[in-house]
């Protein structure tokens, strides 16, 4: 069977491509990075210069990849949901949502086909950014496949923050109430993640924190830290030999799931799951046959 | 209780079939009951003034809004609103043409054939053969946003034909347009017509619907007051055929003749004209004519007056189009 592009895809990506918006936002995305990358050298050079390291800066150029991949991440993360909550509501102020969805394309291939090309634009930009990046693989320590690694976490963050974005553009009418919801969304996600246990490490202080802390499987934060930890120093965030919990400190899932690598891996599924739980819901909001009968449109 | 407009004839099949639809937005009814069949091959005009009901009964039709009750049909198959066959048999032009920029009119029908899923090669093929149609040939490499009203239009219906579909479906084609684009737009969807579509069209501009419609449906509050073909309605409404006869001379005769007719009412008779309701077939009025003439009644003209749509509209809603 041949393959087929997504239409939606192929045309987002065919408009982008002649617009000075994506010379402009390469622009400035290298510029981000590239500021990133000159903080991180005058810091390493004043750590490398300080009494204990006895002069040695090379080792500690290594911390150049997380630095530029956090770097990398944060941009990811603010500006995916821009390009994806005006995906759909774009559509509707030009008055062109209504054309697509009397085609043969299902409600869940538009909202996809929105998303997967907020996701190659995104790889467009993180492979512009692989020459700066490759300067921290320059003094050595560091394998090729981390960059590998760190471009799939790339793709699963821009899945989650597209999906995000398409959601709140499905809901809302107007790009800039969705780019808004988006980031109230992020809210959610990132920080009322730790609610649970927050409330019950700090306000009912208990000793054993039992499970709160599984929410946090959906927190890319956590999942970024855990990701560098286990790259970086081979270690989990949580648990495994030189544990930071013990097991009478969490809960009997946490405390398994926080062992060797299990806890990144299942982060990642979990992400993945959500990303795909607000795919669908963005495609069931947007299919007309779902859609609430209680606005009244234009009548002619 | 629900008015059925169906539309005879001879012996076609009825491409759209509309049942006891009605839209309800809270305690608002924007359709109310409409039934409505409409035959293959017809050019049928939606009329209406603003609320009436017909975007909100189009948007229905191509599966762009959730009837509160009712079905929709086309042809004999029994695909679902919204379901993916019915898509495939119908082609929509909104009122409004939405613009991607940097997208040029070969990548645009380009696009819409792959969201058919159509085959790229059947894709050029179409787009040349429909370029050509709607006289857009030579636009094929511009930039759809830089393209006039009129031509972007005309871009919308070839993109809508793109997939060859059984039913054409264009809300306001001529809204915004200049007269220019107005004609153009009119004469693409004569020939269409003449090809064999079956094309429904909803516009306020009565005078161009009575020129390229055989059929019409008037809606008014959400309700189908009428449907048909124009002529049979305008002589329902009117009750007969209106004629004028002319005469030099033997006024009491002709007026004596015509009383005796059946079929025959006498609206008016001034100096040299009677103006008569004729409920009778076409051959009937000449039998009429000879009549008259063999009586010696001197006949210096005779003819039938033509209805127009606005006025028969304006009658059947009280006014409220163009």
């Amino acid at each position: 069977m041949k393959l087929r592009w997504n239409p939606i895809v192929k045309k987002d990506l065919q408009v982008t491509a002649r617009s000075m918006r994506l010379s402009w936002g390469l622009f400035a995305y290298e510029a981000v990075l590239t500021m990133a990358f000159l903080l991180a050298l005058s810091v390493i050079q004043q750590m490398g210069s300080s009494f204990y390291s006895y002069g040695n800066v090379y080792g500690y150029l290594i911390y150049l990849f997380p630095v530029l991949s956090v770097a990398q991440v944060c941009i990811v993360a603010l500006i995916v949901p821009i390009i994806t909550a005006s995906a759909i509501s774009g559509e509707k102020e030009r008055q062109t949502f209504d054309i697509m969805l009397t085609t043969c394309m299902s409600p869940f291939s538009i909202v996809l086909g929105k998303v997967m090309s907020a996701v190659l634009r995104i790889l467009f930009f993180v492979a512009a950014g692989m020459p700066i990046m490759a300067l921290a693989f320059v003094v050595g320590g560091l394998s090729w496949s981390y960059l590998f690694y760190f471009v799939l976490t790339i793709i699963l963050l821009s899945l989650l923050s597209g999906s995000v974005g398409i959601l709140c553009s499905a809901l809302c009418h107007r790009s800039i109430t969705a780019v808004i919801l988006s980031y109230a969304f992020y809210f959610v996600i990132y920080i009322l993640t730790f609610l649970p246990m927050m409330l019950k490490g700090l306000v009912a202080q208990v000793e054993n924190m039992g499970e709160s802390m599984l929410p946090l499987l959906f927190n890319p934060i956590i999942f970024y830290e855990e990701f560098f930890m286990q790259l970086m120093a081979g270690e989990s965030l949580f648990g495994g030999e030189t544990s930071n919990f013990t097991r009478s400190e969490v809960g009997f899932l946490t405390y398994h799931l926080s062992q060797g690598k299990v806890w990144m891996f299942l982060s990642a599924a979990c992400i993945f799951l959500l990303s795909f739980l607000l795919l669908l819901a963005a495609a069931w909001k947007v299919n007309p046959m779902n859609a609430s009968s209680g606005r009244k449109r234009k009548q002619n | 209780m629900s008015l059925c407009g169906s539309i005879e004839k001879g012996k076609g099949i009825n491409m759209l079939y509309i049942n006891d639809l009605t839209k309800n937005y809270g305690s608002f009814t924007a359709v109310n009951h409409l039934s409505l069949h409409i035959p293959e091959g017809d050019l049928f005009g939606f009329v209406g003034p603003n609320g009436a009901g017909k975007t909100t009964t189009i948007r229905i039709v191509c599966g762009l809004l959730r009837a509160s009750r009712g079905s929709v049909r086309i042809g004999s198959t029994a695909a679902a609103v919204g379901s993916k066959e019915m898509k495939r048999m119908i082609g929509y032009v909104p009122d409004f043409f939405g613009v991607y920029d940097n997208l040029k009119v070969r990548e645009y029908m380009d696009m819409y054939g792959s969201m058919y899923g159509m085959h790229s090669r059947d894709i050029t093929k179409l787009t040349d053969d429909l370029l050509e149609l709607v006289n857009l040939s030579d636009k094929k490499e511009v930039y759809v946003d830089t393209l006039s009203r009129g031509m972007k239009q005309r871009l919308c219906v070839a993109r809508a034909l793109l997939h060859n579909p059984r039913l054409l479906i264009l809300d306001e084609p001529s809204s915004g347009l200049d007269p220019r684009a107005r004609v153009e737009m009119k004469e693409l969807l004569k020939n269409l017509h003449s090809m064999g579509k079956t094309i429904v069209i909803s516009s306020h501009i009565l005078s161009e619907l009575s020129e390229m419609c055989n059929s019409i449906g008037i809606m008014n509050r959400g309700q189908l007051i009428t449907a048909g073909r124009i002529e049979d309605i305008m002589q329902q409404i009117s009750g007969g055929k209106r004629m004028h006869i002319q005469i030099a001379s033997g006024m009491e005769t002709a007026t004596r003749i015509l009383k005796e007719q059946a079929g025959v009412k006498i609206e008016s008779v001034r100096e040299n004209e009677i103006m008569i309701l004729f409920s009778g077939a076409d051959e009937e009025i000449s039998a009429l004519i000879g009549l008259m003439i063999q009586n010696q009644v001197v006949l210096t003209g005779f003819y039938r007056e033509e209805g127009s749509l606005e006025s028969l509209f304006m009658q059947l809603t009280g006014g409220g189009a163009q």
